[in-house]
């Protein structure tokens, strides 16, 4: 009896496409670099990634602003990077987003606040962004903070 | 596309279902089937009179009202949740369905997401 598992060949989702929904904050919780190894992992099996969406305290991922000791990954540039080298998007909840300061220009026009902190190639929209990647079929993985 | 949203967190102690609360509303306001689905301490949310001014936050028992009105399909509460928190159907908010928490009740949406 073999005790290794079959291969996946395919994922209930058309053509394996995933989205990717991270509702941990980066250093408080395991979810945003749990995240990345999925991603990874899927693009390295042929999977595509339509789009990965902060909600809740995940929006943190998108700070530029984040400094972790330089022997430490840097969580939101490591996840930066990758969206950008594989043309992926990155979307903040907007609601998440400015409850938690995390601003881009033009919210930070709109409220007065003395600064922007959204990390490119992150962008700032609304809930719809996630339905739209629910309701096309596409299979939503959640990384939660977890505990 | 039916969506089953699950708050299996107390309220008010953290954002986490409201915010869920706020992904129901976004795909009910998208015209996509959506129910709310209330286990573990999450059942509290349903506690009718519920009065949040004393730690400076509204009371959620208004938002929960409205959510069928905004297109919520159902407002459901984990029976077994129920009886450890001592919650009888007369303590719940109006239009909820006590039902059993299962692979059941999961598996007739396609899908499926916890609050946090």
């Amino acid at each position: 009896m073999s005790s290794s598992l079959p291969e996946q060949t395919q994922t209930p989702a058309p053509a394996g496409v995933f989205t990717l929904v991270i509702t941990g904050a980066p250093y408080s919780s395991q979810a945003p670099q749990t995240a990345l190894g999925f991603a990874r992992a899927a693009l390295a099996a042929n999977k595509r990634i339509d789009r990965i969406f902060l909600y809740g305290d995940g929006v943190h991922l998108a700070s530029a602003l984040s400094v972790p000791p330089s022997d430490e990954l840097n969580l939101s540039e490591a996840w930066a990077a990758f969206l950008a080298e594989n043309s992926i998007a990155g979307v903040a909840c907007i609601a998440s987003a400015l409850r938690r300061g995390l601003v881009n220009d033009s919210e930070m026009q709109r409220y007065g606040l003395p600064g922007s902190n959204l990390r490119a190639p992150f962008e700032i929209a609304g809930l719809g962004e996630w339905v739209d990647s629910a309701a096309s079929g596409s299979r939503v993985i959640y990384f939660h903070k977890g505990g | 596309m039916r969506a089953l949203i699950i708050i299996d967190q107390p309220p008010y102690g953290s954002w986490e279902g409201r915010e869920a609360l706020d992904m129901a509303l976004s795909l009910a306001a998208f015209d996509q089937p959506v129910a709310l689905l209330f286990c573990g301490a999450g059942v509290n949310w349903l506690r009718k009179g519920q009065d949040a001014g004393k730690v400076q936050q509204k009371s959620i028992e208004r938002n929960l009202a409205a959510a069928p009105i905004f297109g919520v399909e159902a407002l459901l509460a984990d029976a077994g949740a129920c009886d450890q928190y001592g919650l009888a159907e007369a303590d719940l908010l109006d239009d909820v369905c006590i039902t059993d928490f299962g692979t059941e009740l999961t598996g007739g949406f396609d899908h499926v997401a916890f609050a946090g």
